[in-house]
């Protein structure tokens, strides 16, 4: 297998912007990317193209050769992927494989996401299809009720971290202050968010991740075809493992712990010969405030019952031990679901480059992205390292 | 399906989607028995119920698509 490396990132803002259109989501993020890659559109060899509700949100279907016209990208293939929130570094794997197995030296891979036009009762359940449709979502689930069933389990088993949870969103919002791309740019305290509008207890609306307008691109090329061109901090993709479950949450062992986000992990650590310990920076998936502390335990940061605690003592903080989502994350960045994988690779690059501006950090060589789909059953996590 | 269980884990859901907006608040739960956990309605929730993880539930009724709704006792 061929090393391969991001040349390209390109996203729009995250946000509220019901009057764009699809294509132009497209437009914006593809050109950026293509732009960023110093390449030409004749140089882009294939198209992978992640979207999750376009057909339900806005009657379109077929999103690859609708982004390769956009784009003007001439006869190439292209592919739509989707696997639920996880749908964007789904469709980063598959690029991934494609170029390091040889059968293209350069590559687009897109996800976009067009969600605000709709009330927010049509988002809750056009996202409950991506969970069991009979056995969940037909009798009354939604995703902030299955994490909100997680979260309480997770209580029982290693004790109440509803102030933590809040302190996630809380340290969340206020990495997203210096992010333009972000959506919310807002503080908020432990307070507002416990005693926010009720979703599913234990979670508020403040618990939740946001419903986002936007699209994130990346171009990936072979790391020796890249070397040739390339201008800026080369990012090398060095591990990306991707895992399943099952589909339905109350037929895993735990529900504490996602055994897709464990394997997924285990592969991407393998591959890279890197250790939980020397992972830099992580964009890891807060769809929900108690996610993002069963991922930052799931991903080997902190030992299975300790994430809690690490929040509140501010080692995800953006000056902690190990900063997590200092984009802002799904929760205040935004969670414009087939672009949020990409959007996580987006921060990544742009933080291992040094170009992240008021929220670049220090050291920043070694960056992982975790993105799950569903009740995680499908997880994919990438680590990539500055050349 | 069991007709007795106990919830191993619960929610009580105060936004739901298009099709059980009127049932709101309504408890959704993952019940246990015997090794085997599902996912049930409980029926009869109000926001003076005490609920609780490990607490027995029982069989009521099938909703209008046969699935299995259960009340806590």
């Amino acid at each position: 297998m061929r090393s391969v490396s991001v040349v390209g990132i390109g996203e729009t803002k995250f946000g509220r912007f019901p009057e764009t259109s699809l294509k132009e989501l497209i437009l914006e993020a593809g050109t950026k990317a293509i732009a960023d890659a110093g390449i030409g559109r004749e140089d882009v060899k294939a198209l992978f193209m992640s979207n999750f509700s376009a057909q339900p949100f806005c009657g379109q279907g077929h999103m690859g050769p609708l982004a390769a016209e956009v784009l003007g990208l001439g006869n190439i293939p292209t592919i739509r992927i989707e696997g639920a929130c996880a749908s964007g570094s789904l469709a980063f794997r598959q690029a991934l494989g494609a170029v390091a197995t040889g059968m293209y030296d350069i590559v687009l891979v897109g996800g976009v996401e067009k969600m605000t036009h709709q009330s927010t009762e049509a988002v809750t359940s056009g996202l409950a299809g991506a969970s069991d449709y009979g056995l969940e979502a037909g009798i009354g689930a939604t995703f902030p009720s299955l994490f909100a069933l997680i979260a309480n389990r997770y209580f029982h088993e290693y004790g109440n971290v509803r102030d933590e949870m809040a302190m996630c969103a809380v340290q969340n919002h206020e990495n997203a202050m210096l992010n333009p791309d972000a959506q919310m740019h807002k503080r908020i305290t432990v307070e507002q968010v416990k005693n926010g509008l009720p979703i599913a207890d234990p979670l508020t609306i403040y618990d939740c991740s946001l419903v986002t307008d936007g699209a994130a691109f990346v171009v990936l090329a072979a790391t020796d075809v890249a070397k040739t061109f390339c201008l800026k901090r080369l990012v090398e993709v060095v591990g990306c493992g991707q895992a399943g479950d099952t589909l339905t949450l109350s037929s895993r062992n735990s529900l504490t712990t996602f055994a897709a986000t464990l394997l997924a992990a285990q592969q991407a650590y393998a591959i890279a010969d890197v250790a939980p310990s020397q992972i830099d920076l992580a964009e890891v998936h807060d769809c929900f405030t108690i996610t993002q502390i069963i991922n930052i335990e799931d991903l080997g940061f902190f030992a299975k019952g300790k994430g809690a605690r690490a929040v509140a003592e501010g080692k995800t903080a953006a000056n902690g031990q190990i900063p997590i989502n200092v984009s802002g994350g799904l929760k205040a960045k935004g969670h414009p679901v087939g672009a949020t994988g990409l959007g996580q690779i987006y921060e990544i690059v742009t933080q291992l480059r040094g170009e992240g501006g008021a929220r670049q950090l220090k050291k920043a060589d070694i960056g992982l992205t975790h993105n799950i789909g569903g009740t995680a059953a499908t997880c994919v996590v990438s680590i990539f390292r500055g050349r | 399906m069991e007709r007795r269980g106990n919830i191993y884990t619960y929610s009580v859901v105060r936004c739901g989607t298009e099709a059980f907006r009127e049932m709101i608040p309504y408890v959704l739960a993952v019940i246990e028995e015997k090794n085997k956990k599902w996912m049930a309605r409980i029926e009869g929730y109000s926001d003076k119920t005490d609920i609780k993880i490990g607490m027995a539930v029982t069989y009521l009724k099938d909703d209008e698509n046969g699935n299995p709704i259960y009340m806590i006792g």
